[in-house]
């Protein structure tokens, strides 16, 4: 997330793949940081996968990530006003 | 912490980020590889399939998963790259 | 919230059962909430007095919002404000509160109370708060997250790091002025914001300003705000203008500002921060960010911060804000949209004529020295300069007029073209003689220093109704 996010401020556009175990903490720590870059999520768990279901996991992201990459802009940003 | 906004409040609280790319193609995407001990068929795969695509991809590891990538591998990647993928955190 | 206003109208008493003089009048509680009722509020333990209803404040907000210096005080409320009240126990005092003949016969005449829990430490900061008053958005910061960083990455800074704006600093900040949070203290420019108290507030905590400082950055921020000074043309220009800030009168030696040593440099925190905050004002508030609406070519690092104090004790002259047309002894600020310094370097001249003429030499250059009548300038005139002139009888008026003359150049020698140099007037508003400054467009302060022979010229940026006139404003009406 910091990687993708100091990136960013070096104008390289970037992408985060997480499992979505991932998510809340990655959205927590996107909002802290006045950003939210864009990730695209893969099921959870990896470490009891075999590499036959990492490689189907990596073909079903791939249009994200390339989208995430080249669509013009990045998500919608997200007001941190708490209410 | 909580603070108190120190701007006129015109703008949703977020930054911008970089611009995107026009296209995927010929491009050089760097591939930041966080995968913990599960091995590398993932960030292998991915790799494989933006070749695929005309892509020119450049493989990074971090010594840590633990912290951010130090100041000369962002900057490395900032030189060689148009885009980067960060994979695969869980 | 106001705890007071909620009361109903009738008695109050303030106590804590750690008090000898507040348990010494217990019976006499029980005696005043049977015959007429009484609002009892405790401090310390609301189980004291025992049998009597009695109002926690162990919190203290109610006994901060009434001031309570000594317990027992018993107050007389109406509409919720007090209308009489009395410290301590006395016979007669109570007597007369309560409407209670023989009250308390069996007690002394009076004994003085204890100290109230307001005076304890922490307190004050805890509750100088004015609570739900802050109207600012509240940005969260996850506690895995560098505060410092995330400021940054919301683009809240001018580079350097800025100190979190916590509702406790902020509160702690607006003790610095009597005016309310939300009252609007400018309409700053390029976005046309409406900057509030509190707002500049949080900028001045940002900027490390201590709440003492804040009537000279709300003062600052209005005098930059002006039609007058025009920051959207400082701030959207090309060239290296930044509000320069000049300070007189008596609070620059209340905030201990430097006039002396390093005037125009780092050292001191009222000058760093004051100079600072009004320029995060312009950025977070204002919404001129380089590379955004201020689009300078080089910036200078003026725009971080540029403000002093004249030393007033030391110069031969009426201060600055005096020739500004401010009484004397009052507390002003002056922006001047300025940069620099360029340095005036002349330790040979002993007579004010010679020394005017190292002036007018150097002062050629602003700008650019066949440029008239466009830029404006600022001279930081040092003790060691300023006793030459003062040495020859001359004042401020008779240095400007001295100047003025060595700075009317023939047409020909300006124009452009001349000497070879692209560079000048341009033709169409060529005149016969051109000056240099315009009638208001030079001013002196002084400072610096006792050793060196060195004064300072701030640049300026184009001066009048076309571009910036230096604004003066009270920072007493801040206070």
């Amino acid at each position: 997330m910091h990687d993708i996010t100091n990136l960013e401020d070096l104008g390289i556009p970037g992408v985060f793949v997480a499992t979505s175990e991932f998510e809340s903490a990655a959205i927590a720590q996107g909002k802290a940081l006045g950003f939210d870059p864009p990730r695209v999520l893969v099921p959870h768990p990896v470490q009891d996968r075999t590499d036959e279901e990492l490689i189907s996991m990596a073909d079903g992201a791939l249009d994200e990530v390339i989208g995430a990459l080249t669509r013009s802009a990045i998500r919608d940003p997200r007001s941190a006003r708490t209410a | 912490m909580e603070l108190l906004d120190p701007t006129a409040e015109s703008a949703p609280l977020a930054r911008a980020g970089a611009p995107r790319l026009a296209a995927i193609e010929g491009v050089t995407v760097g591939l930041l590889d966080i995968s913990k001990p599960r091995g590398d068929a993932f960030p292998d795969r991915l790799a494989e399939l933006l070749v695929a695509r005309n892509v020119t991809v450049r493989r990074y590891r971090k010594p840590t998963h633990a912290r951010p990538a130090a100041a000369d591998l962002r900057s490395q990647i900032a030189n060689d790259c148009d885009a980067v993928v960060e994979a695969l955190a869980d | 919230m106001s705890k007071l206003a909620d009361l109903d109208d009738g008695l109050l008493v303030v106590v804590k059962s750690d008090c000898e003089t507040c348990r010494m009048v217990e019976p006499v509680l029980g005696v005043i909430s049977t015959r007429t009722g009484i609002a009892i509020a405790s401090q310390d333990d609301p189980s004291f007095p025992a049998g009597l209803t009695v109002m926690d404040d162990t919190d203290l907000e109610l006994s901060w919002e009434l001031q309570t210096e000594t317990t027992p005080t018993l107050y007389r409320i109406e509409q919720g404000r007090v209308v009489e009240s009395a410290a301590g126990w006395n016979r007669e005092d109570w007597r007369r509160l309560t409407g209670i003949e023989g009250l308390g016969s069996g007690l002394p005449v009076s004994r003085p109370g204890c100290g109230s829990k307001i005076f304890e430490p922490g307190t004050f900061e805890r509750l100088n708060h004015r609570p739900g008053s802050l109207r600012s958005r509240r940005v969260t910061v996850a506690p895995e997250v560098d505060p410092f960083e995330a400021m940054m990455s919301l683009g809240w800074s001018d580079g350097l790091p800025v100190v979190p704006p916590t509702e406790d600093r902020v509160q702690g900040m607006l003790g610095g002025t009597s005016r309310d949070a939300a009252e609007t203290v400018c309409v700053m420019a390029p976005d046309l914001v409406e900057c509030s108290v509190e707002k500049i507030a949080i900028n001045a905590v940002m900027a490390g300003c201590k709440p003492e400082y804040l009537p000279v950055v709300l003062a600052g921020c209005e005098a930059v705000a002006s039609d007058l000074f025009n920051i959207h043309g400082v701030a959207a220009t090309t060239q290296f203008a930044a509000p320069v800030l000049i300070v007189n009168g008596p609070i620059r030696l209340e905030l201990q500002m430097n006039s002396g040593i390093n005037a125009l440099g780092p050292g001191s925190r009222a000058n760093a921060t004051i100079g600072r905050a009004v320029n995060l004002v312009v950025r977070n508030l204002g919404g001129a960010r380089p590379g955004g609406v201020d689009r300078s070519t080089l910036g200078s690092p003026a725009k971080w911060s540029l403000c002093f104090a004249e030393d007033e004790e030391g110069s031969p002259w009426e201060p600055l804000s005096v020739e500004r047309g401010m009484p004397e002894g009052m507390s002003v600020v002056s922006a001047f949209a300025g940069h620099g310094p360029h340095e005036i370097v002349d330790q040979a001249s002993r007579e004010a004529e010679s020394l005017a003429s190292s002036f007018a030499a150097q002062l050629r250059s602003v700008g650019h020295p066949k440029l008239m009548g466009s830029l404006d300038a600022l001279v930081v005139v040092v003790p060691e300069h300023a006793r030459v002139f003062a040495d020859s009888g001359w004042d401020k008026l008779r240095l400007r007029d001295e100047l003025t003359d060595r700075l009317t150049f023939d047409a020909d020698e300006v124009v452009r073209g001349a000497g070879g140099i692209a560079e000048g007037v341009p033709r169409v508003r060529l005149q016969p003689r051109m000056a240099k400054f315009r009638p208001d467009g030079l001013w002196f302060a002084c400072a610096g220093g006792t050793a060196g022979m060195f004064s300072g010229i701030i640049s300026g940026w184009t001066g009048g109704p076309r571009g910036s006139q230096m604004a003066t404003v009270s920072i007493d009406n801040w206070k």
